[in-house]
């Protein structure tokens, strides 16, 4: 469909997600501490009696930076094929992460997933609905190339303009 | 990109001021101390005649707890204290627990020290005393 691949539909989606990404940094990144609670939780890198505390804290530490550069560089249009590549990661990741935690039983009552307060959520199929929703995003933006502003015009398609 | 996260990540983590420690328990803010021992120390604790505290809502302390254990609910500190300072102040041998990863016996053991009372915290809580095959009990009595 040549709407697909209009630039305005790209930078729209863009930025909408990237500006979740960038939100869902921000309160993570101002209290690392909360959020190392909240990694505890999904009990995936730890914290345990073979692992400690390193790699849950250095998760917590790093990844809210990761979003939040992903997230800039997908709102400014700078690498944003590859910003959304690495969104698509993220994505994976935490989809892992919530599903690991579903099969396993463990009670998540904070998601963490938009900010320390989760939106109230925890991990559950309906966050498995929203990130899937999210990653076909990020996939668009990954897979879909747009057209150029000044190339918009004569592409040709079923349901070209007049 | 993924590296630059992570740089500013731990960048941040060193010199925002707001930084965690990285092999040390979120739970335990910097610079506090408190008191953490595993369930095996624990036992050893329990065997001596310390006494436990269950920091998780009642409802949960009639489903199970550890023998002996009074409930001091965190959301209810206050009236727990009350009723319980006598027995706080009798004894020194004092260990609190919620379940795993929760935030309660830090809380508890944090207002205790505030009042001038020790309180070591159980690791991982009610879920590690029972993985390591300690006993449990149900039901309002301690």
């Amino acid at each position: 469909m040549r709407v697909l691949r209009h630039p305005l539909l790209h930078w729209a989606l863009a930025i909408g997600l990237g500006a979740a990404f960038v939100y869902a940094s921000v309160d993570k990144i101002a209290k690392p501490a909360e959020f190392a609670k909240i990694v505890y939780s999904y009990r995936l890198v730890g914290p345990g009696q073979s692992l400690g505390y390193v790699p849950a804290n250095a998760l917590a530490v790093t990844l809210p930076w990761v979003e939040a550069v992903a997230g800039l560089l997908l709102i400014l249009g700078l690498w944003r094929r590859e910003a959304a590549a690495l969104v698509s990661a993220l994505l994976v990741v935490f989809l892992i992460a919530v599903g690991q935690a579903l099969l396993r039983g463990i009670g998540v009552e904070n998601c963490g997933c938009f900010g320390l307060g989760g939106g109230g959520r925890g991990a559950g199929l309906l966050l498995i609905l929203e990130d899937l929703g999210l990653l076909a995003v990020s996939l668009f933006l990954t897979l879909m190339t747009p057209a150029a502003w000044a190339d918009w015009r004569h592409i040709d398609g079923p349901d070209r303009a007049l | 990109m993924v590296v630059a996260g992570v740089l500013l990540g731990f960048a941040w983590n060193a010199w925002s001021g707001r930084g965690l420690t990285l092999a040390g328990n979120a739970f335990i803010r910097p610079g506090e101390h408190l008191e953490e021992i595993d369930a095996l120390e624990a036992k050893r604790r329990f065997d001596r005649g310390a006494l436990f505290f269950d920091a998780r809502p009642l409802d949960f302390y009639g489903l199970s707890h550890i023998p002996g254990a009074r409930p001091f609910p965190e959301n209810d500190f206050d009236a727990a204290f009350s009723r319980l300072e006598p027995l706080l102040k009798s004894r020194f041998d004092l260990v609190v627990y919620c379940t795993s990863l929760c935030d309660a016996s830090h809380q508890v053991a944090r207002r205790l020290r505030d009042k001038g009372i020790h309180a070591a915290i159980l690791v991982d809580g009610l879920p590690a005393w029972t993985d390591a095959g300690h006993p449990v009990r149900e039901g309002q009595e301690p």
